[in-house]
């Protein structure tokens, strides 16, 4: 209805805006003709003026004309009398005079619009217009228009009717999706029309959702299994140990060595839950206090941390300049994932290799932290499963550690809204070695926008 | 010293109370909340080593409540929410030093003695000494046996915090939480280079070794 009421001013508005440009044209072309005729007279005087008048008013034509002497006296002209014209101080000015014009059917009385005048020395001049011709055009018009209106209401209200049905059909996609979720599909997806309209952002929220439910839904599932293997198996081993232990001949020095071994594992054990216990927080809902801070001094420190002991290590450890780089972030948590990566890197960097430890601008804006080694380096094809939990590359199942070291970075990445990549590092003889790269949200003045 | 610890795992507090009879403290032991508020209010400990989770009262309320009632005794708490912001918020409460679940035994009795030598020293000190090596804190400068050392600063504040609590073992999370402010444990053995540094610079020109390792533990600064 609102529609419908807009249709009407709109073109209500446009015959309005018509009609006063149509009937303005018209009486400019009078008044034009008012000029025309005045300087013939300037320059051939009231016998020029008389000639032209006749033959104007003679031939066929939307103006009427008429000429009289200066005491009202028709001279020539398509008005049989002298309209009764309005005294007035003025040269010359504008009225609505009746005529009557012959026609087919005899004589009508056409309205006009009339300019008239008294020319130098007294003769009057009146030019007009058949008002009929300019009510025809408008009424021309008004029909015009009408069609108009009717098309575009017709229009309009299939197009509603097209949109609504749009509508309804994506909504019962998008809720057709979600009921399938609920049914436990979690890889089933809204489909994402690529229109950029608020259903396809709608769509591709609820994408983003549950690719981040699936991931986690998957980490759990898998972290199930890895944690019976990664939590049974060392304590199946310490239950062995002890078994043996209690089932040979007594001996103090065999004795204690068992209590040693069954310190060092349940150690290994306790640190390979409170890296889980961690983890789950990070990724659970559990609200971080994320305050301004600036990274540069957080990685300047751990470079200084790690220095010494990658010096020990026989690795060359440099470190890129650092400039101020406010982001929102957790101190502790960004500290513990460069940590993290250092650690990977001095672990799996041979002895004669560099460590660059650096902290910038990417070309998108956002903040980096990069540890790149000359190291063994993870090849593309995994690059991304060694993210996630538990995971660790079968080149290096031998290895301590439970493979929760990346996932912890990642989780802290993702907490901050940022990104965790691993990438090719420093190229040496042994292949390209690794770059693992935290990149978080920059905070400036400029675009200081952060969520959470 | 008089120790005060407040844990309703019966298990947990009759190990908690033997391993601090071991180490030479006379040891009371609370398994509630409110039991352990009035013992503490009551009695002349030098530290209370509080649960976080307890019956009747949360170890953490309780000691906000203690020094709402100006009662100032070091407090150590004990706690399976061992978050850095469970760390925060226990030490905002008014405790002093904060312990995850499950912790090494030799890291509770270091920390219970740290508290108790952190209270000692009320006034301010300026000066520093262990044996020979002495630390100017207003000078910033190190000397031993007359001669003068020179330190980075981190390597200042480790000497700083190892001599404030010499003759203790100081363990490895102890000296990354109180000389670098980091409240995790990385892999790489990273504070043992930075303590054979320090070492090479205090003790490898002298006869006398200052700076001990204590097996399986951490370090213990001493004459």
């Amino acid at each position: 209805m609102v529609f419908l009421a807009l249709v009407f001013a709109l073109l209500s508005y446009v015959y309005y805006a018509t009609a006063f440009q149509v009937s303005k044209e018209a009486n400019d072309a009078v008044l034009r003709e008012y000029r025309l005729l005045e300087s013939t007279y300037d320059s051939g005087g009231l016998r020029g003026l008389n000639e032209q008048v006749v033959e104007r008013s003679a031939a066929p034509g939307p103006l009427y004309y008429l000429l009289a002497d200066q005491d009202g006296k028709v001279i020539s002209g398509d008005y049989d009398q002298l309209p009764r014209l309005p005294a007035s101080g003025s040269q010359s000015e504008w009225g609505e005079f009746p005529v009557k014009v012959t026609t087919e059917d005899g004589v009508e009385e056409h309205k006009t619009y009339a300019h008239f005048g008294r020319l130098l020395n007294g003769p009057i001049l009146v030019v007009a217009r058949d008002m009929r011709e300019s009510a025809a055009a408008a009424s021309r018009m008004t029909k015009a228009l009408t069609y108009a209106a009717g098309i575009s209401v017709a229009f309009s209200i299939l197009a509603g009717l097209v949109a609504a049905w749009l509508a309804s059909r994506r909504v019962e996609l998008l809720s057709e999706t979600t009921r399938k979720v609920m049914a436990g599909d979690l890889t089933h997806r809204a489909r994402v029309e690529g229109w950029g309209d608020e259903f396809d952002l709608l769509a591709q929220n609820l994408n983003d959702m549950l690719a981040r439910l699936e991931k986690q839904a998957h980490a759990t599932r898998t972290a199930g299994d890895a944690i019976a293997h990664d939590l049974r198996t060392p304590i199946t081993r310490l239950r062995q140990r002890l078994d043996e232990a209690l089932g040979s001949t007594p001996d103090a020095e065999a004795d204690r060595e068992a209590l040693r071994y069954a310190r060092e594992e349940t150690d290994r054990v306790l640190k390979t839950f409170n890296a889980v216990l961690q983890l789950s927080r990070l990724n659970s809902a559990e609200s971080w206090r994320l305050t301004r801070l600036d990274i540069a001094p957080i990685v300047e420190e751990m470079a200084e941390l790690y220095e010494p002991a990658a010096e020990e290590a026989g690795l060359v450890m440099t470190k890129g300049r650092a400039s101020p780089m406010m982001v929102l972030g957790h101190a502790q948590l960004i500290s513990q994932a460069l940590a993290n990566l250092l650690d990977n890197a001095m672990k799996y960097t041979p002895k004669g290799g560099r460590v660059h430890l650096s902290c910038g601008q990417r070309a998108d804006g956002r903040l980096e932290i990069r540890v790149a080694d000359s190291g063994l380096g993870i090849p593309p094809a995994d690059r991304e499963r060694v993210k996630e939990r538990f995971v660790r590359l079968e080149a290096n199942l031998s290895s301590h550690g439970a493979g929760l070291g990346l996932a912890l970075v990642d989780a802290v990445a993702e907490l901050h809204g940022g990104d965790f990549l691993l990438e090719d590092g420093l190229a040496s003889g042994a292949g390209v070695g690794l770059a693992a790269v935290v990149v978080l949200p920059a905070l400036d003045g400029r675009d200081g926008q952060r969520f959470r | 010293m008089k120790v005060l610890v407040v844990e309703d795992d019966f298990e947990l507090a009759r190990t908690l109370k033997r391993a601090l009879e071991d180490d030479g403290h006379v040891v009371d032991v609370a398994s509630d909340g409110v039991t352990g508020e009035t013992m503490a209010s009551v009695a002349g400990y030098d530290v209370l080593v509080f649960d976080r989770m307890l019956p009747h009262k949360e170890g953490q309320e309780v000691v906000r409540d203690l020094r709402e009632a100006g009662v100032s005794t070091p407090v150590l708490i004990l706690s399976a929410l061992d978050g850095v912001e469970h760390r925060v918020q226990g030490l905002n409460a008014g405790s002093n030093d904060y312990l995850g679940k499950p912790f090494n035994t030799d890291e509770l009795l270091a920390r219970v003695r740290s508290l108790w030598h952190g209270r000692d020293r009320n006034g301010p000190v300026t000066r520093l000494q262990v044996g020979d090596l002495e630390m100017d804190l207003l000078a910033r400068t190190v000397h031993r046996g007359g001669a003068k050392i020179d330190l980075q600063p981190r390597e200042f504040r480790l000497l700083e915090y190892l001599m404030r609590h010499a003759g203790q073992v100081v363990t490895r999370t102890m000296l990354l939480e109180k000389v670098w402010d980091y409240h995790f444990d990385p892999q790489t053995n990273v504070i043992d280079v930075h303590i054979s540094r320090l070492r090479a610079k205090i003790d490898r020109d002298f006869e006398v070794q200052l700076l001990h390792t204590v097996r399986g533990s951490g370090y213990r600064l001493e004459a």
